[in-house]
């Protein structure tokens, strides 16, 4: 740690690590509603709707509190300077955790705005709203007053500036479903493929300079090809979930071409990863930092670019559109980009802000692997259910529970890799939280 | 490759690809009027919508494909089920799910409300776009009028049996609803006359019966149908 207000990004990601352990609890729970009946008296109480209402909105919640931790760390070592105000960090951090707090609560008691992913009603909004425009000014008067401009640190502002704005088209009532659906998409779509990844860039980016050691200059043209690829490939892209909403029609050439495009800056990242990897000029340090990184850039690839490029193609959407295909890319994409970019952040910042130099990476390693390997299976389980329902389903054209008695016994193997994925999450979580310093120093080159 | 050329192509992708986003949003905007039949929003559709978000339908449901994927899709709800299965579903899923095994919460919703509900999903059913979802798609119901037409010179009570809902409740070797009985073996129980004389009005032979009277078929649709179900033994 080389600022004093880097510590802020700690208490981000200690904010962020139980909420994501909760994240994964819920999703059993929903796991278990697929493989088993639950009675009509719990359904009443807490159906599934409200569960996965909490199961989403504490995947965005922990993601984006992990992105602005990273970015209260990151900032100060690009700026060379302090973060301007401390105080409003944290009443930053303070007011996203009652907001959360307040939505889940109040989701327990049907306070809903009613749209997937974006059921936070309006009063709670306006804080989330606050709340970006506090970050965004506090970052903002950080690079400005430090008057040091870098490529990392104008992609991570841009992307910020650009997530908030798109979250204000998730705000109002929509009378017209299509429209509704159009700009819904505005928010998801351009969030995870769009400022998301601008996001992800420039943290990966800042990352692997310093575990590398190579160039400033060669890291940040791979980051603006990069996200040029990203914003080019992602903006238009967009039109991919624009098929079957009653959008004209030629949204299926549009969001067939470009999403089909969609893996080119991911490919690109991996290999950029490794390039710099294998040129490195320093010593690795905490190798498990590395294994993270690179395991996220090729899940990234995986469940973002493969999986999605599987069933973007307009042909095969008509059949695979709004079905566990669709859950399995989500996991999948979800866990290799972003939950892996978050832990790759944690495990670089952690050991820095709780001051131990190497750490023991033994838990943290297991942890990993349960992880990959159990989402993995979550993501091929997922993925079979779902072509049994887009054959029994939509080809054939029997009816939703009939497909559904058949997919039952993999969502039951999903609830099974649920549990082991699970336990990597404790595994990790506990792990992140009390690190240990290695007993014998790292000797690797 | 030089950062400055790096650069340009940064900027390029960027705005090359936005500006033809924003582009096709200002023509799509325009084209969505008439591809959903905007005109047709009227205060019912859109009280309706409003319900439908209220009671969070959406995050076990989906539509147009989007939303929760743990319960059917409502784009065409209408064309499969009608406004009354959507009543009789929403009024007390405790009961109309009774037998089976995925359930559905009951939200308690006000009768107008669920008017509302039928009157935004018959709203959805209209938007024109491309057919999906595919279960319920124009081309396959006429390949599967095809189908009928061939069967129903062999058995018009079948093709009445397939065509006038019947399926939306009762079970035939596996297929259909659960809310009513399963008829495979009917016949062995009533006889065409009785079977008739319930479909009439079933609360004249068992005034417990939930089945409403299938006020909507000819004497000689439900004369067919019970031939056919009678011969089920």
């Amino acid at each position: 740690m080389e600022f004093r207000s880097q510590k802020i990004a700690y208490w981000y990601f200690v904010a962020a690590l139980p909420l994501f352990l909760l994240q994964v609890v819920l999703g059993l729970w929903l796991a278990v509603n697929y493989t088993f009946t639950v009675p009509q008296s719990v359904v009443d109480v807490f159906p599934f709707a409200t569960a996965r209402a909490f199961h989403t909105n504490l995947l965005v919640l922990w993601m984006l509190l992990g992105f602005m931790g990273g970015t209260y760390y990151i900032v100060p070592e690009e700026t060379r300077s302090e973060i301007y105000s401390t105080a409003l960090a944290y009443v930053q951090l303070v007011a996203l955790l009652l907001t959360g707090v307040a939505a889940l609560v109040g989701f327990a008691f049907g306070w809903t705005k009613g749209r997937p992913l974006l059921e936070i009603p309006f009063p709670l909004n306006l804080v989330v709203v606050a709340g970006a425009l506090i970050f965004l000014f506090n970052v903002g008067m950080t690079m400005f007053r430090a008057k040091r401009w870098t490529v990392i640190q104008g992609t991570l502002l841009g992307g910020l500036v650009f997530l908030a704005g798109l979250y204000l088209f998730g705000i109002p009532f929509y009378r017209n479903l299509v429209i509704d659906w159009y700009y819904w998409w505005w928010v998801i779509h351009l969030w995870v493929e769009g400022a998301w990844e601008l996001v992800t860039g420039s943290i990966m980016a800042f990352i692997l300079m310093k575990l590398t050691g190579v160039d400033r200059e060669v890291v940040e043209k791979w980051l603006y090809v990069e996200i040029g690829l990203f914003m080019f490939t992602g903006v238009a892209g967009t039109g991919h979930h624009y098929y079957w909403i009653g959008a004209p029609s030629y949204w299926l050439w549009v969001g067939g071409v470009f999403s089909a495009l969609e893996p080119l800056p991911i490919m690109l990242m991996v290999i950029d990863t490794m390039q710099h990897v294998k040129r490195r000029r320093t010593r690795i340090v905490n190798p498990l930092v590395w294994t993270y990184a690179i395991g996220c850039s090729i899940l990234h690839l995986i469940g973002a670019g493969v999986w999605g490029f599987l069933h973007t193609l307009p042909q095969i959407n008509y059949y695979t559109h709004g079905s566990q295909v669709t859950v399995s890319h989500g996991h999948l994409a979800f866990f290799g980009a972003y939950a892996l970019l978050n832990l790759t952040t944690f495990y670089y910042a952690m050991p820095k802000l709780q001051g131990v130099a190497v750490f023991d990476d033994r838990r943290g390693r297991i942890a990993f692997w349960t992880m990959c390997i159990a989402m993995m299976i979550m993501g091929l389980t997922f993925g079979v259910a779902g072509v049994l329902q887009s054959y029994i389903e939509r080809v054939l054209g029997m009816g939703y529970m009939t497909a559904q008695s058949y997919m039952r016994l993999w969502m039951g193997v999903t609830l099974f890799a649920g549990v082991f994925f699970l336990s990597g999450v404790v595994l990790a979580v506990t792990d992140l939280l009390s690190l240990r310093p290695a007993k014998v120093a790292a000797t690797k080159v | 490759m030089s950062k400055r050329i790096a650069f340009w192509i940064f900027l390029i992708g960027t705005l090359s690809s936005s500006a033809l986003f924003l582009f096709l949003t200002f023509d799509t905007q325009r084209q969505v009027e008439a591809l959903s039949h905007a005109d047709r929003i009227d205060d019912r559709v859109i009280a309706g919508k409003r319900a439908f978000q209220k009671y969070n339908c959406n995050d076990c449901h989906t539509i147009l494909g989007f939303g929760g994927y743990y319960a059917p899709d409502l784009t065409r709800v209408i064309r499969r089920v009608g406004a009354e299965g959507v009543r009789y579903r929403v009024t007390d899923p405790g009961k109309a799910f009774a037998n089976g095994w995925r359930k559905m919460p009951n939200q308690h919703l006000a009768a107008a409300e669920i008017d509302d509900l039928a009157a935004f999903f018959t709203w959805v059913d209209g938007i024109e776009n491309g057919d999906w979802p595919p279960q319920d798609s124009r081309k396959r119901l006429s390949r599967a009028g095809e189908r009928l037409v061939a069967s129903a010179a062999a058995s018009p009570g079948a093709a009445v049996f397939q065509t006038r809902g019947c399926m939306s409740c009762h079970t035939l070797h596996g297929a259909g609803g659960t809310f009513g009985p399963v008829l495979d073996t009917i016949g062995a129980r009533l006889s065409a006359g009785q079977i008739e004389r319930y479909v009439q009005d079933p609360k004249t032979v068992n005034p417990k019966a939930n089945m409403p009277a299938q006020t909507g078929l000819t004497d000689r649709e439900r004369e067919e149908v019970a031939r056919f179900l009678s011969s089920l033994k």
